[in-house]
């Protein structure tokens, strides 16, 4: 039994390492499809574009202030900061722009169910524009990213856009380094290898947007959701809407720049992806509108975080066997075995080398080996949090709660007298 | 002797084991490339090369206007570029006088001679013509701008006015233009913008194309004698009942066409002639839009689509495939292909007032076509011959 379970974990192993290696060798290698790039001009619809504030008072008027500098329509753009439940001076601040500029109509939310689900939940029902655009507040938007992201929605197919998002205090720690080269990974090769195959890319909560009539037909924000991002993504997928990922919409972001903050963070998004894989697995799989490619991709997405338990077993496993002296089978197991332990392991190393020679960033990949040691972090904080759901499912504990990735940034960056971009380098610098 | 053995062993042994992460301790150390990715700053427009060159030579024109009073020549740096200021009306280009010269910046009209190869970035106060088989770098115009024939331009022109290629001429990068921009037949190009782009027969000259052909609001007087310019959309509507048109058909500005009900389709869609349907088409295979049949949303299909002669599209196009827009169709909004876009004779993209993008691989457009906007050729666009 042992060994069947073994077996089963090395396959699984298998099938995600096939997986990393057919996502890099297509952006190395392959047809790279950016279809709503070039749209340069058009009769722009008018947006609304809702900001996810908790007490951001440290960065809520970055945003704000290169929301107002960007280059869409003035009297098609509205801003909604959705100030929720701040105790800092968020709301003053929010305040001191809306008697500025009456394009900014702020929602204060004083009570409710916490959570940014609840909150954006709360202020669509302000919304009357078609494209809806959402961004955490610590995001600094580019002059032309408002365009590229609505840019996908004259398409009517789809339904959800996400843009890449670029690490902006990279230099400040050496988490925030590693943590450079992974999003690079995840958004370089991963992200645009879905959009080139026509799988599923992943709508992820910020810098991105989503259309107004395919989120009312699927019944609005999931409340109940902790990964809103990743349950909006199986909806809208289920629902015969399609997310586009837009790689040049580019905006900067803050990393964690401590272990705990990223710890937390991770876990919290491995508890709301695996929320969604309950939720969304079987249907997924089952749904006919799909095609065979888009269920497995979509499949062995919603499954990429239990893999670090499945690891982790794995590794246990292997020890056990080798010392109760069991027979590990024929040529086909120990070449499984192989990859498993040698190529496998390293199959997402190399989609991130990938992508930092894409990015055109030479240096930077010197690092490589001490991703290593993030990968075992983020393993052993998705195993934990794959535990205590797995806790909270058998024995009943308190509801999912929703955690904040803490801030690093102390005070706005832009300044008045420097362009967005320019003062954001300034202040990374 | 054997207490030094097992010291030596760790040491080569930990020696091995950091060496292969002494690159990565190194750039932690020395922080070569920790600063953030770079972003795309610029805001895509096509004309932004010329618009950088414009600003950076805007201090110069006090000079330029100096040189233009005692009609002589003069040489200055600006950032680092070397720049040739012309107040003469003659100056002919000849490389002794451009060498090193990074640009050549004239107050008044000029013409490149016949052959000609300009490496300096060009900027003329008035008219610039390109003789027969001249080629240019870049070059920005306060007025028109007269490519010759079997010229060419290697990274970017833009002028204030018109922008004309004559036969078999090549605007390879961006071409963007302040009101229209005119090609002629053989004419091959990249990236181009313009509230105007028209695709002329080569017997045409200036004279005949005077702008009451082209602007909508004259198209019912006198525009339907002229084939080459006659609004499909015009067309279409006018044998329609253009009140049911009006009530269905959402205006973009407002209600954003790609809004509209879905009609998802398993396979290939076809749209019988002169039928209208409203509402946004996704086909998984090929897409069919009859002669004079109106489509009052955006049409999305995985393979080609066709649009016959004289039907109209009053959204977007999008197709994973080649869009083919027959002649005197329309299509009001992006028209975006993953393969080619192919336009009829008489074909039409766009409005004058509301600007629109065609973006595919290749472009291949006939004579006597309008489009208002941007034509992006990510490999290469031409005219027919």
């Amino acid at each position: 039994m042992l060994m069947n379970l073994f077996s089963t974990i090395i396959a699984l192993i298998c099938i995600y390492t096939f997986r990393h290696y057919c996502f890099t060798l297509n952006r190395l290698f392959g047809r790279q499809r950016h279809p709503y790039v070039d749209v340069e001009t058009a009769v722009w619809p008018p947006i609304t574009v809702l900001i996810a504030a908790h007490n951001e008072e440290a960065v809520v008027a970055d945003i704000i202030k290169a929301l107002l500098e960007a280059d869409y329509p003035r009297e098609k753009m509205i801003i909604i900061p959705v100030n929720d439940r701040s105790t800092d001076r968020t709301r003053e601040i929010i305040e001191a722009f809306a008697e500025k500029h009456p394009s900014i109509e702020p929602f204060h939310r004083v009570g409710g169910k916490p959570g940014k689900a609840a909150a954006l939940k709360e202020a669509m029902l302000r919304v009357n524009t078609e494209v809806v655009l959402i961004f955490d507040a610590d995001y600094i938007p580019g002059k032309a990213l408002l365009r590229q992201l609505v840019a996908p929605f004259f398409d009517p197919e789809i339904g959800a856009v996400m843009g890449r998002v670029v690490p902006l205090n990279v230099g400040k720690k050496s988490l925030t380094r590693l943590l450079d080269l992974e999003r690079s990974g995840g958004y370089q090769v991963d992200q645009q290898a879905r959009m080139n195959l026509h799988l599923v890319p992943q709508y992820g909560g910020t810098v991105a947007g989503v259309r107004k009539s395919a989120l009312d037909e699927i019944g609005g924000w999931n409340q109940n959701a902790l990964a809103e991002d990743t349950d909006l993504t199986y909806r809208l997928l289920l629902a015969g809407w399609k997310t586009a990922y837009e790689n040049r919409a580019e905006c900067y972001e803050e990393v964690p720049e401590r272990w705990p903050v990223r710890v937390r963070q991770i876990m919290r998004w491995a508890k709301g992806h695996n929320q969604a894989m309950v939720s969304y697995i079987v249907p997924t799989a089952k749904c006919s509108s799909l095609g065979w490619f888009e269920r497995v991709d979509g499949v062995l997405l919603l499954g990429v975080y239990l893999m670090g338990p499945v690891l982790l077993l794995g590794w246990l496993l292997a020890v056990v066997l080798f010392y109760t002296g069991v027979q590990i089978g024929g040529g086909l197991t120990v070449l499984a075995l192989g990859a498993f332990t040698t190529l496998g392991n390293f199959a997402a190393f190399f989609e991130i080398a990938a992508a930092a020679r894409l990015d055109g960033s030479r240096q930077r990949i010197r690092l490589l080996p001490l991703t290593l040691f993030g990968f075992t972090v983020s393993l052993i904080s998705v195993s934990q949090a794959a535990w205590q759901q797995a806790q909270k499912s058998l024995f009943g504990s308190a509801e999912l709660v929703w955690d904040k990735t803490e801030r690093s940034r102390t005070a706005p960056v832009l300044d008045d007298s420097l362009s967005p971009a320019a003062s954001v380098l300034r202040g990374a610098l | 002797m054997w207490l030094w053995a097992p010291v030596a062993l760790t040491a080569v042994t930990a020696a091995l084991l950091a060496l292969p992460v002494t690159p990565a301790l190194y750039e932690l150390w020395k922080r070569s490339d920790a600063a953030p990715l770079s972003t795309t700053r610029h805001d895509g427009r096509i004309a932004n090369f010329s618009e950088i060159f414009r600003s950076r030579l805007t201090p110069l024109r006090p000079q330029l206007e100096q040189c233009h009073t005692r009609r002589e020549l003069s040489r200055t740096s600006i950032e680092g570029m070397q720049v040739l200021l012309v107040g003469l009306k003659d100056f002919d280009f000849h490389p002794s006088l451009t060498d090193s010269i990074d640009a050549v910046m004239l107050s008044h009209s000029a013409l490149i001679p016949a052959g000609r190869v300009v490496e300096a970035d060009v900027y003329a106060d008035g008219r610039l013509d390109l003789g027969e088989g001249s080629a240019l770098r870049a070059a920005r115009g306060a007025s028109d701008i007269i490519l010759g024939k079997n010229s060419a331009v290697l990274r970017w022109l833009h002028a204030e006015g018109t922008i004309r290629m004559r036969p078999g001429s090549t605007a390879y990068g961006r071409l963007s233009a302040g009101q229209s921009i005119r090609l002629e037949p053989g004419c091959a190009f990249q990236h181009m913008h313009a509230p105007q782009i028209l695709t002329l027969d080569s017997q045409q000259d200036d004279s005949q194309l005077d702008d009451s052909h082209l602007d909508n609001s004259h198209e019912g007087q006198d525009g339907q004698g002229d084939t080459r310019f006659v609004s499909s959309k015009l067309h279409v509507c006018q044998t329609q009942d253009a009140g049911d048109v009006a009530n269905s058909a959402p205006d973009q500005g407002d209600a954003f066409a790609s809004s509209c009900k879905r009609l998802r389709i398993q396979g290939d869609f076809v749209l019988p002639a002169g039928e209208t349907l409203n509402a946004n088409v996704i086909a998984t295979g090929a897409l069919h839009l009859g002669p004079g049949a109106r489509l009052l949303g955006t049409a999305k299909s995985y393979k080609h689509t066709v649009i016959e002669e004289g039907a109209c599209v009053h959204g977007g196009i999008i197709c994973g495939g080649t869009v083919w827009l027959g002649p005197r169709s329309f299509v009001a909004g992006p028209v975006l292909a993953e393969a080619d876009v192919l336009i009829a004779r008489g074909a039409r993209v766009g409005e004058p007032h509301a600007l629109t993008t065609i973006s595919s691989c290749g472009v291949q457009i006939a004579a006597g076509c309008q489009l208002h906007g941007t034509v992006w050729a990510r490999v290469r666009g031409n005219v027919e011959v």
